[in-house]
């Protein structure tokens, strides 16, 4: 098989893993040295599919010959794909290649389970090694671990790579039983664990050897089972709690070729995938608990964002003086983000905040209007009740589809 | 009007502001010329009376410099107008001028932001060519097309990716060549230089071309995107913009269901025949309390924590729960408690090796603290109900029959409630068995303060930490007791 036709099929195998970040790795130059690449902690998207995802790093499986018969997976071992193997010098001159015409910032390097988990951990490592000793290459590596793979070769892994991934792939241990049988939730989330305390023992010790500097993360797979959206926030939740995870990746269930019975044949909506980042991110960046964005079993809103739905289900806390209000409350109004609330702030430092200035800041102001109280504005509509106003604020359902 | 004339450089613009700032020259008054050839430099600008007072730094808020500075990249007809213009109002007091949201600083920060963006493109979406070793350097030649001045940006950027490589890039701005140890600018672009850069093409693409093609998921198809993230200014450069128009166009026609890739599903496929037990991981067996659901709090914790220490070891010291630390390594009394215990041992003359450790409760339970997850989370320790100190009291019990401990030095007051069965902590209070050592099953009972309440005492814990060393050298005493009279009726 020539080396393209190896990539196709490796490059196709690999999609379904989404995270494609390059960020967060310590700073890192090669000017005037021997070797190659450069990090400086801001990702790069050097590309972008026409399905408007990122092309930062070269994220393919090593093989997608598996063992495993987790059945949400196209790779899987009883799934008709065509299969093929990377020697790791393969993947080695490929990043390389790729690198150097500035293509991609690094590699994203999974693979099927062959032989064992130590076996199939060890080859990601061993290419990790090439690179960064053989070539002394210097950009970005996220190697994803394999759970059950002994704890000295996620040591090594750490040592080589940028960022660890262990997927959880389900939110709940039964689906994942049900699903996966060759996976077990226990082993995956001490995987989580080593990482966490490897991460932990490098920062430390200032002269300790590093160990995954841009962290861990996981993808979680959305649609493959009946688990509502409560769970899969909480689920998320604890991740980021237990084991310091950078982020947690939703992925839509995609539906595969020859797809078996157990999973659903119809992909579920892309906006809910989407809705479920919006959720993570008020979790990881405004402060907001799973609780509070969804208190009862159910699914997110599709018709409007979380941050939207909780100012309407919480008026009580509203409307929110811009001159007077706490920072954190003022990241809170729907249509203000955390850099605009940090801009007002600096803002009313030197005046009053005016309407105007809303408009300035770029705001969208149809979803603020009946949540703030400006030096020249009051919100006429402030006794308006939720219901109406929902009505007023809800995404056409011309927007709702994301194809 | 009067016209200011200058070389078009940043820091030879601030030169010339700082004088005409001095000599109160107001920005309505001034009409900002920018001389290429760099002769005449500041012929035109008004002089202030006082030349010492003219370069006399002036002061101005820390982060302004750096704020100008950028947003005089950007390419417009009233660049340094804008600039002058914030400076006189911000010198004049009015730091609103910087804001974001006054008018001026407004477009100030939009500026920025469209410069920042430009450099990200270059970054981002420059293609190197490369040459035939044999041609000699550069090996690597691009070229791209900037909407701003941010070529001395990209060529860093570069600089520190290449390591050793030589390179070129051409962009509308000017020509940066890196010689494998420095870098050299030429500015404007010469039109051969452009025409060699932009023409250059080689047939290693494509690699890089099968990868953009099977990378993509037609199953999600979403231009909208893409396009807002890479405009289409940027495909003609890049090997794979040809391929963009038709992979959407295919996804479109009816690909649309699968994510597969078509190259990939027209081949012949082949599963891998292995017997499902042989595909079984070899895992050591979970024992049963790694898969016990008595109650709920194994859904937030990594694994159970099961007791550590000898099988037969004579005193055992029951805690709590496994707290943060416990949990990711899988062993009791690891983490900060576990070093009060550590030291408490040790002051008690005891070692660590001969005492069996474990907890009333073993999985971690947990609620988080500062923030799901920001720099400060934290998972704090939650208190066990009676309910699952109960259900976790069998774990406990066989423990305890296995390894037949003559004495037990229950560690706060979950533990005392699961040896003694009563469940509910709250129904107990701990000074009542403080320093009174009894017999419980055969067994002496005594009770000290947990580690983790040491940890956690407002005082700094000292009252508690010797009432717990003490506990523990009654511990060691008992046992040497009970052992010598074992002994005794043996001989």
């Amino acid at each position: 098989m020539q080396l393209i036709d190896k990539l196709t099929v490796l490059a196709d195998a690999a999609k379904y893993d989404v995270s494609c970040a390059s960020s967060g790795a310590p700073k890192r130059s090669s000017k005037g040295k021997a070797g190659l690449g450069a990090t400086d902690g801001m990702g790069i998207c050097h590309s972008f599919t026409p399905d408007g995802r990122c092309v930062a790093l070269l994220k393919i499986l090593l093989t997608n010959f598996c063992l495993y018969d987790c059945q949400y997976c196209v790779n899987r071992r009883s799934s008709d794909v065509p299969r093929a193997r990377f020697t790791p010098e393969e993947v080695v001159r490929l990043t390389l290649d790729f690198y150097r015409r500035n293509c991609i910032s690094g590699l994203f390097l999974s693979s099927g389970i062959i032989r064992s988990a130590d076996y199939t951990m060890e080859q990601l490592v061993e290419v990790a090694r090439l690179l960064r000793e053989e070539h002394e290459f210097r950009g970005y590596i996220h190697l994803k671990t394999i759970p059950d793979a002994a704890p000295e070769l996620i040591a090594a892994a750490g040592r080589y790579a940028d960022r660890l991934s262990v997927n959880i792939e389900l939110p709940s241990e039964s689906s994942l039983v049900r699903l996966a049988p060759e996976k077990n939730v226990g082993t995956i989330k001490q995987a989580m664990g080593a990482i966490r305390l490897g991460e932990e023992e490098a920062q430390a010790e200032r002269r300790a050897p590093s160990f995954a500097p841009a962290g861990q993360s996981t993808q979680m797979i959305v649609g493959a089972d009946a688990t509502d959206d409560r769970t899969i926030l909480h689920t998320a939740q604890t991740l980021y709690g237990a084991y310091r995870l950078k982020r947690v990746y939703y992925s839509a269930f995609s539906p595969i070729p020859q797809s078996p019975a157990s999973v659903p044949f119809e992909a579920p909506p892309l906006l809910r995938e989407h809705r479920l980042y919006q959720a993570d991110f008020l979790l990881r960046g405004y402060g907001f608990s799973a609780n509070e964005l969804l208190g009862e079993p159910g699914n997110l809103s599709l018709d409007i964002d979380p941050k939207l739905a909780w100012a309407l289900a919480n008026r009580a806390q509203f409307p929110v003086d811009l001159n007077r209000a706490e920072p954190r409350l003022i990241a809170r109004v729907p249509g203000i983000g955390v850099l605009t609330a940090k801009r007002l702030v600096e803002l009313r430092r030197q005046r009053r905040i005016r309407y105007a200035d809303l408009i300035r800041l770029r705001c969208s102001m149809d979803k603020l209007k009946p949540f703030i109280v400006a030096h020249d504005y009051r919100p006429a509509a402030a006794g308006a009740d939720s219901t109406a106003l929902r009505r007023a604020l809800r995404e056409t359902p011309a927007q709702m589809a994301l194809w | 009007m009067q016209p200011v004339r200058f070389s078009g450089q940043f820091a030879d613009w601030r030169r010339v502001s700082r004088r005409l700032l001095a000599s109160g020259a107001a920005p309505a008054s001034l009409t900002w010329q920018v001389d290429g050839d760099g002769e005449d430099l500041f012929a035109d600008a008004p002089m202030a009376a006082d030349e010492a007072a003219a370069n006399t730094p002036v002061r101005v808020p820390r982060d302004l410099p750096a704020l100008l500075e950028q947003a005089a990249r950007f390419r417009a007809e009233d660049r340094w107008a804008l600039l002058y213009r914030i400076l006189w109002r911000v010198c004049g007091g009015d730091r609103t001028a910087m804001l974001a949201g006054d008018p001026d600083g407004g477009e100030l920060h939009r500026r920025i932001k469209a410069v920042r963006r430009e450099a990200h493109h270059l970054h981002a979406f420059l293609r190197f060519r490369e040459r035939d070793a044999a041609l000699g350097a550069p090996q690597f030649v691009a070229w791209h097309d900037t909407a701003h001045d941010v070529l001395d940006l990209g060529a860093e950027h570069f600089a520190k990716r290449m390591g050793r490589h030589t390179w070129l890039v051409a962009t509308p701005e000017g020509v940066a060549r890196f010689d494998g140890q420095r870098l050299h600018y030429q500015r404007p672009c010469p039109a051969d230089i452009r025409a060699f850069a932009e023409g250059l093409r080689d047939d290693g693409e494509a690699l890089w071309q099968a990868y953009y093609t099977s990378t993509f998921n037609p199953a999600r198809l979403n231009p909208k995107v893409m396009l807002n993230h890479m405009p289409a200014r940027f495909w003609k450069h890049l090997p794979e913009g040809p391929l963009i128009p038709d992979l959407m166009s295919r996804a479109r026609a009816g690909q649309q269901r699968l994510a597969q890739t078509a190259a990939v599903g027209e081949q012949p496929g082949r599963q891998v025949l292995i017997a499902r037990e042989r595909a079984q991981p070899q895992r050591q067996l979970p024992s049963s309390l790694d898969t016990c659901r008595n109650c709920d709090i194994w859904r937030d914790a990594t694994q159970a924590v099961p007791g550590q220490g000898p099988a037969q070891a004579s005193i055992m010291l029951v805690g709590e729960q496994p707290g943060d630390h416990e949990d990711l390594a899988g062993r009791p009394f690891i983490g900060p408690a576990g070093e009060v215990l550590a030291r408490a041992l040790a002051a008690a003359g005891l070692s660590r090796d001969a005492l069996y450790l474990t907890n009333a409760v073993k999985h971690f339970k947990w609620e988080p603290r500062g923030g799901p997850t920001g720099r400060s989370a934290t998972r704090k320790h939650a208190t066990p109900k009676p309910a699952e100190i109960r259900a976790c009291h069998g774990w406990l019990d066989k423990e305890v029959r296995e390894v037949n401990p003559r004495v037990i030095v229950a560690l706060g007051r979950t533990a005392l409630a699961s040896l003694l069965e009563v469940h509910d902590p709250q129904r107990l209070r701990l000074a009542d068995f403080t320093g009174r050592p009894f017999r419980h099953l055969g067994r002496w009972i005594l009770v000290g303060p947990h580690p983790a309440a040491i940890l956690r005492a407002q005082d700094g814990g000292a009252a508690l930490y010797d009432t717990l060393v003490q506990a523990l050298a009654e511990a060691a005493r008992l046992q040497q007791e009970t052992e010598d009279s074992a002994a005794a009726l043996d001989g």
